[in-house]
């Protein structure tokens, strides 16, 4: 197990950590995109969704271990990465200018990181960790989008989700090694896409209900 | 047309290793724009000896953008504001009269500065005893035309082994990572049948040694594409990776 | 004294096989029992540190760069000879051997050159499976093209950058002997001195150009692979710091040094364009393929070249040389610029340039073809000059390039000194007076990878003495004088910098031992090198301490050299009474104003003993047999 341990503890190990770990974020932000477009539904279609997702029972407490262990390792990993990469250049530079390879994607991936792990936190305990006997989750996302603030800060979040999405995705592309000449445009073009799929997708939403509309 | 003019220079000046450094600040004056970058450093220098001060040091030897010895950060910039060029290269027509130009080291926990300038990158030679190289002794080759290459490989073989190990990629990455200079060779040695028999071994053992050097790692941010005055493409990184993935999942080296 | 090349009997073709065979091997369990200095990494250096090591040999190898890999080798452009015949154009091993031996004007040593042709095909076998991505046709196999106005295509090249990988090959075969410990690898280090024991090769005294530390080095057998010397003349393409130094020492401890004033100016460099000039950079010579080369007709015209009309234009080379044209050889093209100039004809600002003008290339083939040609060339002129070729002329003039002399060595490339071999530029056998585009990297090569590793077996079998260490008192005694020598330098402290006195005595050399020497001028120089010199003793000024990285102190002891040697260069110019390739003496020349030999009193080599500091040394000869070839007066018209 020596060689599996060295392959994933290296530089490129991590990195495809990150990468199959980013790209399973992504599939499940799909996911979870797709589920709350119900809310446009209306009250009973969303909720019919939620239950229809809770009806899974077993499956679904896999599905939430799953998500965390992918967390958990996303999110260690890249901090582990974030500090590593700090120390390679104990005496930076005094004048720092980009000569044109960085993005706002790129440059802020660390930080937007850390935000969204604030974020998801955030966003369980108001969605997930809540007593729903006396209500249901729609009342609770009705409720929660009326605050102005809550309605902010969500779609200040789902900005920049795109923001990190729009790096991260290609960059997984990358990583796994998957940059060929052909597609690599359409990769990064992709993940422009769905970067802007993410933020208006789920950022809509709460203007939709905080406004009624 | 040739012009003069007067820059203001901010350099780096550091005595050893472990010295403390610091910012000098000089003028440059009665700059030709013909002159390349080096040049004007060298005019500073013999002003410098002749004042009884100890010149600048800093590294350079062929002067015509292939030898990959000479190299500064200029404002923020390894090897400067131009696209695809060597500092050796750069000329002094690239800045205004009374610009004002910091110049600082190639900096990397993995690139210890030995003297203003002067930075030692012998963690890239490292890099490359670890396995950039085909295994054939002296002697025992076969007709060179007995394998044909598609020319296509050997052109991309050819792009990767531009490289002239001059350290700007560490330089520019803001993670000062090596890939692209490790990636560089893997990619070229896995491009071409007569590297294919150490292939796997050459991928882990390059990067693990790359790891050990304290070098960052990479987050695709493309700095180094960018300043790579030989335009090495960030494709020879995903190729490595490639390799280095296969290597550690599907062959048989440990 | 009759200096005995060891050239083995048999005919041509067989020599090096029978010398081969003859030659009595180091058994393997003894192999590591030696240890062998090489000095330098560049493509003789590199590649023969990397094969003694394959071989068993414990080797050190020390290059005063950071890096093996930055050695000059690695600027050669155009590409490498070998006698393939892939084109199936007529090429021949008798043919490349006959075409180096006629481009260096006979003054080459037949078996060498032949040897040369013979393991040329070699060198590319090794290569390719060294990795090295040469050009290649579309069906896979290596491509070929003609360069240097040779007539079959010989050269194989990896874009304009064929010396880059050749010696990455090299550098990497060094760098896998490094990582299996048979080759201690010591970068930054200047090699000051030769340790002789009992009169044979046994170490070297080198500065740890970091720390200062004057460091000493014993082993069995001494390998130099230093270069050239054409930095004497300040401006060259060199690198920077490409010197003499190691040879000029060992010289001194009584290597003979042969054929100085062999040195080769390249024709199509950029011209110098201001005092502050630090490097000449050479534009492929694959561009006299198209490009025409004029000055105006009248002298002083100072037109700008487009409203210069084409009947008041001079195509020289074209006019005089019609069936070469601007494609003649490289000493020739070079006079021939520097004659037009020396007239008041030359262009540009400081009028010592000549126009290579390509707007009739882009009128017949289009600019998509030229710029497919010579795109990166013209990118890297507009880079360094901000001109565009593609709108106005390019302007050229010659420059320093190469130096075919060096120290003598026997056909096994040993020098006078037991023990001592050297490879590559820093001897002198292989292209007479004048070599062939795509030769070097051959020739470098071939010295590494293919006779060093016979020939060096040979000697370690016969040399017959005990080991010897560091703690010798040789080598007390030259580290004392290294150290001595270094703070004399330092004490000085004068008014003038090395680099003013270095730009001098380039000066010097281009004026009266460049491209076209008398013996007025020759003996002018002399005096003039000596003045220099002594006033460089007591008025060069040197910052810093010897204890410390110290590049003033580097380049002084360079250039303290450089004004020893220029004077060698220029007395072995005025010995050579005759004209011959990269040496024209304009007292010996033919009507047609080419390079006239004199075969009955100078075909030999020149090689000259070391005496004292400031004395004359001595003359010896090694007399050239040609029994293969003709020898023949060049011819271009």
């Amino acid at each position: 197990m020596n060689w599996f341990i060295n392959s994933l503890g290296s530089s490129i190990g991590k990195k495809l950590m990150m990468a199959i770990t980013g790209l399973s974020f992504c599939g499940f932000l799909m996911a979870h995109l797709a589920g709350n477009l119900t809310l446009y539904g209306g009250r009973d279609a969303f909720n019919a969704y939620a239950e229809h997702l809770h009806s899974l029972g077993i499956l679904l407490n896999f599905a939430e271990i799953g998500l965390l262990s992918l967390a958990l390792i996303h999110i260690l990993t890249g901090l582990y990465l974030f500090w590593q990469n700090f120390r390679s250049r104990p005496v930076r530079y005094a004048v720092n200018k980009s000569a044109g390879g960085r993005t706002i994607g790129s440059v802020t991936m660390p930080y937007t990181g850390v935000f969204l792990i604030c974020f998801v936190v955030f966003h369980l305990l108001n969605f997930h960790f809540v007593d729903k006997t006396q209500t249901t989750i729609y009342d609770i996302v009705d409720t929660a989008f009326s605050n102005l603030p809550y309605t902010l800060i969500y779609i200040l979040a789902m900005v920049i989700v795109a923001i990190h999405v729009s790096h991260g995705l290609w960059s997984a592309f990358q990583t796994i090694g998957a940059n060929h000449l052909k597609y690599m445009p359409f990769v990064q073009v992709a993940s422009i896409v769905l970067a802007l799929v993410f933020a208006i997708g789920f950022g809509f939403l709460p203007i939709y209900i905080a406004f009624n509309l | 047309m040739t012009q003069t003019i007067n820059v203001t220079l901010k350099i780096w000046r550091q005595n050893g290793p472990k010295e403390k450094g610091r910012f000098e600040t000089f003028n440059a004056e009665n700059i030709s724009t013909d002159m390349s970058f080096l040049e004007m450093l060298d005019v500073v220098n013999e002003q410098l000896t002749r004042n009884g001060k100890i010149p600048i040091a800093f590294d350079h030897d062929c002067r015509e953008g292939i030898c990959g010895t000479c190299g500064a950060v200029i404002n923020g910039r390894p090897h400067g504001p131009e696209k695809a060029t060597t500092l050796c290269q750069l000329h002094m027509r690239k800045f205004k009269n009374g610009d004002t130009i910091a110049i600082e080291p190639f900096r990397a926990m993995a690139f210890r500065v030995i003297r203003d300038l002067v930075i030692d990158r012998s963690p890239l030679d490292e890099i490359i005893q670890a396995g950039g190289y085909i295994s054939a002794n002296t002697g025992g080759a076969p007709d060179a035309n007995a394998i044909p290459i598609p020319q296509q490989t050997a052109e991309t073989a050819m792009d990767a082994a531009a490289c002239i190990g001059c350290g700007a990629c560490v330089a520019s990455c803001p993670n000062a990572s090596a890939m692209l200079f490790t990636g560089a060779k893997i990619s070229q040695l896995a491009l071409l049948p007569q590297g294919r028999p150490e292939a796997a071994e050459r991928a882990i053992s390059m990067v693990r040694r790359m790891d050990r050097l304290g070098f960052g790692n990479c987050s695709n941010e493309r700095e180094c594409e960018a300043e790579c005055p030989k335009e090495i493409s960030i494709t020879h990184i995903a190729r490595m990776n490639r390799e280095f993935l296969k290597a550690s999942f599907f062959s048989s080296v440990k | 004294m009759q200096l005995d090349a060891k050239i083995p009997v048999g005919p041509l073709a067989e020599k090096w096989d029978n010398h081969r065979f003859n030659l009595k091997l180091v058994n393997p369990a003894n192999k590591r029992k030696y240890t062998i200095i090489v000095v330098g990494t560049g493509l003789a250096g590199g590649s023969a540190a990397a094969t003694l090591a394959e071989l068993g040999y414990n080797v050190k190898a020390f290059c005063y760069q950071d890096s093996p890999r930055r050695a000059h080798s690695i600027a050669a452009q155009g590409g490498i000879n070998a006698a393939k015949n892939y084109p199936n154009d007529g090429d021949s091993i008798r043919r490349l051997f006959y075409d180096t031996v006629k481009g260096g004007d006979f003054r080459a040593r037949e078996a060498n050159v032949y040897r040369l042709a013979q393991i040329s095909n070699n060198i590319i076998d090794q290569c390719v499976a060294q990795g090295i991505p040469f050009a290649r046709d579309y069906g896979g196999l290596l491509a070929n093209r003609s360069f240097g106005g040779a007539q079959v295509s010989r050269t194989f090249y990896a874009r304009g950058q064929t010396g880059q990988q050749l010696l990455i090959g090299a550098y990497s075969a060094l760098m896998r002997q490094v990582a299996e410990g048979k080759v201690n690898l010591l970068p930054r280090r200047e090699m000051l001195d030769l340790v002789l024991v009992d009169g044979q090769a046994r170490g070297i005294v080198a500065r740890n150009l970091v720390s200062g530390e004057i460091e000493s080095h014993a082993a069995d057998a001494v390998v130099l692979a230093t270069g050239g010397y054409g930095n004497a003349f300040f401006l060259s393409t060199n690198a920077m710091g490409s010197n003499v130094t190691a040879a000029f020492r060992a010289y001194k401890k009584g290597a003979f040094f042969a054929n100085p004033c062999f040195t080769q100016i390249h024709p199509t460099c950029i011209p110098v364009h201001g005092s502050y000039q630090s490097k000449l950079t050479l534009m492929s010579e694959s561009l006299r393929n198209d490009g025409r080369v004029w000055v105006p007709k009248k002298p002083g015209d100072s037109r700008s070249p487009e409203d210069i009309p084409e009947s008041e234009r001079d195509y020289f080379l074209e006019q005089k040389y019609p069936s070469f044209g601007n494609l003649v050889p490289r000493d020739v093209a070079s006079r021939n610029a520097k004659e037009q100039c020396d007239m008041g004809k030359g262009v540009g600002d400081t009028k010592i340039a000549v126009y290579l003008d390509f707007t009739d290339a882009i009128k017949r083939d289009g600019r998509g073809i030229i710029e497919k040609k010579y795109g990166n060339l013209f990118e890297m002129y507009d880079k360094i000059t901000a001109d565009n070729p593609y709108e106005t002329p390019m302007m050229i003039y010659p420059a320093v390039h190469y130096t075919m002399g060096g120290l003598w060595v026997d056909y096994d490339l040993m020098s006078t000194i037991p023990g001592l071999f050297v490879l590559g530029e820093a001897n002198f056998s292989d292209h007479g007076a004048n070599r062939l585009g795509a030769s070097a990297l051959m020739q470098g090569l071939a010295d590494g990878y293919f006779i060093i590793p016979y020939t060096i077996g040979g000697y370690l079998n016969e040399m017959n003495s005990g080991p010897v260490t560091a703690s010798h008192p040789e080598f007390q005694t030259a580290v004392t004088a290294v150290s001595d020598a270094t703070n004399q330098l330092l004490s000085v402290n004068g008014k003038r910098t090395v680099d003013d006195f270095h730009k001098q005595l380039g000066k010097i050399l281009w004026d009266y031992c460049g491209m076209s020497r008398n013996n007025q001028g020759l003996e002018k120089a002399r005096k003039m090198i000596r003045d220099l010199r002594n006033e460089f003793r007591e008025n060069v000024l040197i910052p810093g301490s010897d204890s410390e990285i110290n590049q003033s102190l580097e380049r002084a002891g360079r250039v303290a050299d450089f004004l020893e040697f220029g004077e060698l260069m220029v007395i072995d110019a005025l010995a050579r009474q005759e004209s011959c390739g990269g040496h024209f003496n304009e007292a010996y020349q033919t009507e047609e104003n080419e390079a006239l030999r004199d075969d009955d009193n100078y075909c030999h080599v020149a090689a000259w003993e070391f005496t004292d500091a400031d004395k004359e040394p001595l003359f010896h000869k090694e007399p050239l047999e040609f029994e293969n070839v003709h020898l023949t007066q060049r011819s271009y018209k």
